[in-house]
């Protein structure tokens, strides 16, 4: 692996839209016309405060009600931990481990995996980048798919319209979890793993 | 780091050798391959906006939902920003992603020497990361298991368009290499540069 050759060693940049190698002195994709970078701008930076606009809204996300049931004209509120306590005890464990893993774990485990991957890259300390880039590619590809509690959320109330009988209303919650999911999948976007590797190669010289 | 990725043979795939990145699969029919699947993706999603989606019923009262209403019941409900996420991630976004590889594709395997096949791949490949029509079929069944015990519900004409819609469009789009899609487009616009 001493001998690798990369792109930006050789004054090429690859376009991250339709992956042209460019000469990095253009600033414009000659193929497709993007902004051309050797690798993505203040990307540490940008990641981290993408984060933090997460962490803050991960906060109403579960104190406020993401649905509130209608049964007989009573409302009764219930939080996405809420959901999940309330599925265990009607003995459906493996639908409330989906809705946990997917509501709880994933964006809770991606924001965590991406506070642990700015701080290492933040102090420079080389080691396991096959292992962290790895770590990054899950965070990128399991990031849509907490967005499922919101959709869960959209059909019911859709689905159930039965007025002075049953009917579902959405919570704030959903409007402030939507905008995790959507904030995490930017922030994923805006890392490059290609830093690590960066940082290796500028310790071995 | 650079790889040297012309000597693929039909069918290969080439992974990155620091961090086993997929980087790009080489397809002599990938062109055809998308196209078929795209238009067939198509229809399904236009059965699926036009049939009823699911069907509830309750100690004798019953409530029949399309597709579209998803979106709309939560912009009755005055969260009118959420009913454009969910209608853009579920409807929106995937059929211009279709609409645009249909236009892409077809003019890429005519020869068309335009500008167009450009722009279009570009708003494309921008577009595609934000549809989520696998993730919304997951919150379907979710959301079926959730009320299996409150009432019966019967699954439309349109559920299982959708779950047809969704195999098709993640088909589509996969047979579509980004990388050999963009070298085409660009060795197209090149002989036109020639010839002009």
């Amino acid at each position: 692996m001493s001998q690798t050759v990369t792109a930006a060693a050789n004054g090429l940049a690859s376009c991250h839209l339709c992956l042209k190698l460019a000469p990095k002195e253009l600033h414009h994709c000659p193929c497709c016309g993007e902004a051309l970078h050797v690798r993505k701008a203040d990307s540490l930076q940008r990641t981290f405060a993408l984060l933090v606009t997460a962490s803050v809204l991960y906060i109403p996300a579960n104190l406020l009600p993401i649905m509130i049931t209608e049964q007989f004209g009573q409302p009764m509120e219930s939080t996405i931990l809420g959901g999940v306590v309330l599925l265990i005890k009607l003995g459906s464990v493996p639908i409330a481990a989906i809705i946990f893993i997917a509501s709880v774990m994933v964006p809770l485990g991606k924001m965590l995996a991406l506070y642990y991957l700015c701080w290492t890259l933040n102090r420079g300390t080389p080691g396991n980048e096959r292992q962290r880039t790895i770590a990054y590619r899950m965070t990128e590809l399991i990031g849509k798919w907490s967005m499922v509690d919101v959709f869960v959320v959209s059909i019911l109330v859709a689905l159930i319209h039965l007025t002075g009988l049953l009917v579902i209303m959405p919570g704030g919650a959903a409007m402030a979890f939507a905008g995790v999911v959507i904030v995490t999948i930017i922030a994923a976007e805006s890392f490059d793993p290609r830093i690590m590797w960066d940082q290796r190669e500028a310790q071995h010289e | 780091m650079l790889f040297n990725v012309s000597s693929l043979q039909d069918g290969q795939t080439a992974r990155c050798a620091r961090c086993g990145q997929f980087l790009t699969r080489y397809r002599s029919d990938g062109l055809e391959r998308a196209l078929a699947y795209n238009i067939a993706a198509l229809v399904a999603l236009a059965v699926a906006c036009s049939f009823p989606f699911m069907q509830f019923k309750a100690s004798g009262f019953e409530n029949l939902m399309t597709l579209p209403q998803t979106a709309l019941e939560l912009y009755r409900n005055g969260m009118p920003f959420l009913a454009l996420l969910v209608a853009a991630f579920i409807i929106l976004i995937p059929t211009a992603v279709l609409i645009l590889q249909l236009i892409l594709v077809s003019s890429l395997l005519r020869g068309s020497r335009s500008e167009w096949p450009r722009r279009l791949g570009r708003l494309m490949y921008t577009l595609e990361a934000w549809s989520m029509v696998d993730v919304f079929l997951i919150g379907v069944i979710v959301s079926l298991v959730k009320i299996a015990h409150m009432a019966t519900v019967v699954l439309g004409i349109s559920f299982w368009a959708y779950a047809g819609f969704t195999i098709l469009f993640v088909l589509a789009i996969s047979n579509l290499d980004r990388f050999q899609c963009w070298r085409q487009i660009e060795a197209l616009s090149r002989t036109g540069e020639h010839t002009a």
